[in-house]
């Protein structure tokens, strides 16, 4: 029900420049998650949506209408926006009921009304029968929920995330995860969520926005964003992948490291190259065109993780569990390759690298 | 093998029992010992403990004395000059009777006698210590002369004395002229015997000061014939002697024995571990400071003030409070109290709300001011104050009137009034809500803010519906805080309130202590009012208010958000800059100026007015340098011994958990939050050796006072320290293969280190500067430079005081910034 346009928005911190020129468009109704590395600027981002942070230069509207930029400064307030923290912020002061109540009581809501909705909040994120209790007799999860409901309560247009569920733990975050989706889609409202999990990127987006060092690398579904990145970084964030220098000529990328063996390739790209493989898109096979020797395999029940001495490079191969016991550690293997990537080596990987490791 | 361990399991419970059992045991017999030599010690007639030591000291010297010189001597004489010598020595002893004959009667007989048969080497005891006390007293010249004589002229010098002594008719060595020159027969040879002991105790000087204790402390022949008897016979044993001599000390060491295995039994017991554990020890031995040094003082109070002649009695209690001077100064001390916590308040939530949370300029710079406010001693305050609102000439009021084109009549503001006295009590303790506010404002999670702002509340409202009611515990600790701290305060009231004739608890209570004995009894019913209260609050805050903290700290740390005040912003920071300038900036310029007047009803600049005078006169004088040492001294020694215990009670409350680690806890606070004035009256009625402790009159006993009035200062900053180091970071010490001692010396104390410093300095500056309690308790040896100071404003010379203290304020900040550099700029007060 909103569409945020974001014009250039630069945000500086003295020189420190954490966002450069963000022009995006988030659609009304859309899925949007912020995804990069912590310090890329996706936190600033949303503080900026949400008001908390003047942008150093830009624009930003929310359904046409400007929100900053130039002279026009609307505080947070004014927004209309949903926002959960990644502390929750739940007012300890205050009980449950109270908490998700204060936006209607602040746009002086009748009370019949207020009770009506809030009931419903709650209900939305099961907090039901927690009304009376205060946030310190609630688990983070049961907190969280009441930062939900009362980001919802006021039903806004605009709903922002940061980070709501990396206080949790794994089960928890995981049902949480399916919960905000589904109440997405049932309320029909927009949602920018930051988050540096790209699983939970995955599950819940409709358009996942790849950022690093304040630029977006990339932005597209899922799928597009898994399958065909754009670049060495977006290929590494989202994912496993093992990356190999080699050389692209005549339908095939011969690779060095690999003791000169090579893979057939029909891509445009020729030259000096990276080959980025991930260990899912290799498999065992008897006329595979890459040959090696296993050296080690852990069971982990679904799959089995194989890494592989090829020449001088170490593959990992992620193979199903089910055929392990008929594979031993020292034995010759070929390998096929089912999918990979191929990005023009601009030296940007050695770059990339480094700030991830 | 496994039953051996069962065994050794099982008898080290006994073994535990039984060493509790023990030392109870012991401690409950030296309380009986020390009330049997106290029993002893009272039918003996001494007037004082001091008397009683003495003999004993005397004694131990006459042993000593006979051992080292007069044995020697005597073995060197023929057997008939050693019977002669006897014989004399017995004719000595009978002639230094005489002056009691008529006292003693047949005991003094029955003594003398019994000193015959004991031989001749009690004889001599006798002879000697009767001399002492009874005999012709040594000229000080003829002293002079005689320990004059060194090495070998002094052994020549007494072998002649025991000659002259042995015979008559040998010439008395010159040394010894002036002492026998005017006596005769049994003086000469009186003098002759107390001169040669003279010479023998010349290098112990105790001689003559046990000798002085002694007449002092035994007021009456009965007693002092008493003494002999025990010196003579011996009195028992070494020991004995020891527990009579000390007997309160004895019974107050049995006590705290009996005490602190009852304690240690009842620990022991709901812990289910029957095991010593060291920090027990450590915990026992800071529990047994504070009850002895804090909570018996407290008590006595009370007792004394319930039971004033021994029997319970409200006859005191109706009398001082129905004075109606009485009555005026807790009427007063309640108005100005509650008055400044209210003000104090509202200028300290404000403030720290700009300061701490908003974009108001030069914010770090307002909230180090206002800081350091808390650290300027009160006094001080009082007298800028007092030369800025004087009726007459005070500054303010000429530039008032001036302003407002009044007439030349006094006024219009007047300082010696209880609204003048509230004003000045404000601007200094503000800062206590001040800072209680702002750390709980730093600390707050700022999302919870704008969690409310997302909801669409305003700014203003966010405060209203978030902000404050989060600061509500802070804010009512730091109004309490305050309170108390306003209505225990001396030094203002004394300076402000004295001349304006506006009575307060506190001033009340130093001018009865003044009064004598009966004051004291008096000022203890008043001070029971002020530590009540205090109890009150400190309960209210500490209990209460605790539940309700909220923790908000939140994992991920945050800047917190500042609000941007816009159009608001200048104005807001002309007013802050103006408040500062009012209570920081012009009291402090008006001591200085003051101390450079002659005149001080004209401004500095006036013509010839201006003089180095006053300050080259006070730092000059080895009075003032001498009360400047003594400040650093004690201040010094409470600090470090203070910050001793602050650490082992931090190391106890973060880093162990075993039981009855919050009694020590609990007491310091209590002390902390104890009105000066009640502390040092309960130090004057429990030091004065009627406990078994005597610090009467001494440093210690000042030191002792700031220790327990501070030591909660430096505690909190050292635990405040500890608790943010996760203990992870020590434990990953140990598993490196570090020592308990290395992980404390390489990691903890490097990370704690700038707490220790400011928890030093937090102890020592309030201590350096102090008056409340040292008023009460220094003597003319252990003066400070706070009483100093207070002297020379009341008794000689306004500039002058202001002279010194501006040279206080100067050491305050340099110490600060000394404190600045030491923890790299992370403390500073």
């Amino acid at each position: 029900m909103a569409t945020v346009t974001i014009r250039k928005v630069t945000k500086a911190f003295g020189d420190n420049v954490v966002l450069r020129e963000f022009d995006q468009v988030f659609r009304d109704g859309e899925f949007i998650t912020l995804l990069g590395p912590s310090g890329c600027g996706k936190t600033t981002m949303l503080r900026i949506i949400a008001g908390f942070e003047k942008p150093t230069g830009g624009e930003l509207y929310i359904d046409d209408v400007l929100m900053c930029g130039g002279k026009t400064f609307v505080p947070p307030e004014k927004r209309g926006i949903g926002m959960v923290f990644q502390s929750y912020a739940v007012w300890p002061h205050m009980n449950v009921y109270d908490n998700v109540a204060y936006p209607l009581t602040i746009h002086k809501t009748s009370k019949e009304e207020a009770r009506r909705r809030v009931e419903r909040a709650l209900e939305i994120t099961h907090l039901s029968s927690y009304a009376k209790r205060f946030p310190n007799q609630m688990s983070g999860g049961q907190q969280q929920r009441v930062a939900l409901a009362r980001a919802l309560v006021a039903e806004p247009k605009l709903l922002l995330l940061d980070e709501p569920l990396s206080n949790l733990d794994a089960k928890l975050r995981e049902s949480m995860r399916f919960e905000i989706k589904e109440i997405q889609k049932r309320l029909g409202i927009t949602v920018v969520y930051v988050t540096h999990d790209q699983t939970e990127a995955m599950a819940m987006s409709d358009r996942i926005f790849v950022i690093n060092r304040g630029v977006v690398q990339q932005c597209g579904s899922p799928e597009e964003i898994y399958n065909a990145p754009v670049n060495q970084f977006v290929a590494d964030f989202l994912g496993n992948v093992d990356f190999f220098k080699g050389d692209a000529s005549n339908g095939r990328v011969v690779l060095p490291a690999m003791g000169g063996q090579s893979i057939p390739y029909d891509g445009p790209r020729t030259g000096k190259v990276d080959v980025a493989v991930r260990p899912e898109n290799l498999v065992f096979s008897e006329d595979g065109p890459l040959q090696g020797i296993l050296e080690t395999h852990y069971y982990l029940g679904d799959v089995d993780d194989c890494r592989v001495r090829v020449g001088d490079a170490l593959v990992r191969v992620i193979t199903s569990g089910y055929e392990h016991r008929h594979r031993q550690a020292g034995q010759p293997v070929r390998l096929a390759v089912r999918d990979f990537m191929v990005f023009e080596d601009d030296g940007s990987l050695e770059e990339m690298l480094e700030i991830l490791t | 093998m496994e039953r051996v361990k069962a065994l050794q399991r099982d008898r080290a419970p006994v073994v535990a029992k039984l060493v509790l059992a023990l030392v109870f045991a012991l401690g409950a017999a030296l309380v009986f010992m020390g009330y049997r030599g106290q029993v002893q010690f009272a039918t003996s007639g001494f007037s004082s403990e001091g008397g009683f030591e003495a003999v004993y000291a005397l004694s131990r010297s006459v042993s000593n004395a006979w051992s080292d010189v007069i044995a020697p001597q005597l073995g060197a004489l023929s057997e008939q000059d050693r019977e002669s010598l006897d014989a004399q020595a017995l004719q000595l002893l009978e002639a230094a009777w005489d002056s009691h004959r008529e006292g003693a009667g047949g005991e003094a007989r029955a003594l003398v006698d019994d000193a015959g048969s004991n031989g001749e080497e009690m004889t001599w005891k006798l002879l000697h210590a009767a001399y002492l006390v009874n005999g012709p007293k040594v000229s000080s010249a003829g002293r002079k002369a005689i320990v004059a004589a060194r090495g070998d002229a002094a052994s020549e010098l007494r072998a002649a004395l025991l000659r002259c002594m042995l015979d008559d008719s040998v010439p008395v060595p010159e040394a010894a002229v002036k002492i026998t020159d005017k006596a005769e027969g049994e003086a000469r040879r009186a003098a002759l015997v107390q001169a040669l002991f003279v010479s023998a105790g010349a290098e112990d000087a105790s001689l003559t000061e046990n000798v002085n204790a002694f007449k002092k402390g035994v007021r009456n022949k009965n007693s002092q014939l008493e003494a002999y008897r025990m010196m003579a016979g011996g009195g028992g044993s070494w020991l004995w002697k020891v527990i009579v001599g000390n007997s309160r000390t004895v019974m107050l060491v049995g006590t705290a024995l009996m005490v602190d295995m009852l304690l240690l039994c009842f620990l022991m017991a709901s812990e289910r571990r029957w095991t010593f554990d060291v920090k027990w020890i450590v915990m026992l031995l800071i529990i047994d400071f504070l009850l002895i040094f804090q909570l018996l003082p407290m008590v006595f109070i009370v007792g004394k003030a319930l039971f004033p002649e021994g029997s319970l009695t409200l006859e005191t209690i109706r009398r001082l409070y129905t004075y109606p001077l009485n009555l005026d100064a807790l009427k007063n001390t309640f108005i100005a109290a509650f008055a400044t916590m209210l003000l104090g308040t509202a200028i300290a939530f404000p403030l720290a709300w700009l300061v701490g949370r908003t974009n108001l300029y030069g914010r770090k710079f307002f909230r180090a001011l206002f800081v350091v406010t808390y650290m300027v001693p009160p006094y001080v305050g009082a007298m800028a104050w007092l030369r800025l609102m004087n009726p007459n000439v005070g500054t303010v009021n000429q530039w008032l009137r001036a302003l407002l084109q009044l007439s030349d009549a006094p006024g219009p503001l007047n300082v010696y009034t209880l609204p003048g006295m509230i004003w000045v009590l404000t601007t200094f303790y503000y800062p206590y809500a001040f800072i209680t506010i702002s750390r709980a404002m730093e600390k707050m999670d700022p999302t919870l803010e704008e969690a409310s702002r997302i909801c669409g509340a305003s700014p203003v409202r966010t405060l209203l519906t978030v902000t404050l009611p989060m600061m509500m515990p802070s804010l009512i600790a730091g109004a309490l805080l305050v309170f108390i701290a306003a209505a225990s305060c001396y030094g203002i009231p004394s300076i402000i309130g004295t001349p304006g004739n506006v009575n307060m608890v506190t001033t009340r209570i130093v001018e009865y202590v003044s009064l004598g004995q009966q004051g004291i009894n008096d000022a203890t019913a008043l001070s029971v009012f002020l530590m009540f209260m205090a109890i009150v609050i400190l309960f209210i805050s500490d209990v209460v208010l605790a539940r309700r903290q909220y923790i908000t700290v939140s994992g991920k740390s945050v800047n917190p958000s500042v609000v941007h005040l816009r159009r608001w912003r200048w104005p807001l920071t002309v007013a802050v800059s103006l408040f500062a300038v009012v209570v920081v900036l012009l009291p402090f310029a008006t001591i200085l100026a003051t101390s450079f007047k002659i005149d001080v009803g004209k401004g500095v600049f006036a013509p010839r007015n201006f003089t180095l005078a006053n300050w080259t006169t006070v730092f000059a004088r080895a009075e003032t340098l001498g009360c400047l040492k003594n400040s650093l001294i004690f201040a010094s020694v409470a600090a470090t011994v203070g910050l001793v215990i602050a650490c082992t009670m931090s190391y106890l409350l973060q880093r162990t958990s075993i039981r009855g680690r919050s009694i020590p806890n609990f007491l310091i606070t209590l002390g902390s939050g104890t009105p000066s004035v009640v502390i040092a009256l309960g130090l004057i009625m429990t030091m004065r050796g009627n406990f078994g402790i005597d610090i009467y009159g001494t440093a210690w006993i000042l030191i002792v006072a700031y220790m327990v009035k501070y030591l909660m200062m430096g505690m909190r900053t050292v635990v405040s320290a500890m608790s943010q180091i996760h203990v992870s970071l020590e434990e990953c010490s140990q598993v490196a293969g570090a020592s308990w001692l290395t992980t404390m010396r390489r990691i903890t104390a490097p990370l704690i280190f700038p707490s220790i410093a400011a928890g030093w300095f937090l102890i020592f500056i309030p201590s350096f500067y102090e008056l409340s309690m040292t008023t009460l308790l220094y003597s003319s040896t252990t003066k400070t430079i706070g009483v100093q100071l207070h002297e020379y404003w009341s008794f000689t010379s306004q500039p002058m005081s202001c002279a010194m203290a501006f040279g206080i304020l100067m050491i305050v900040v340099l110490l600060n910034f000394v404190l600045n550099r030491l923890t790299r700029g992370e403390f500073s007060i």
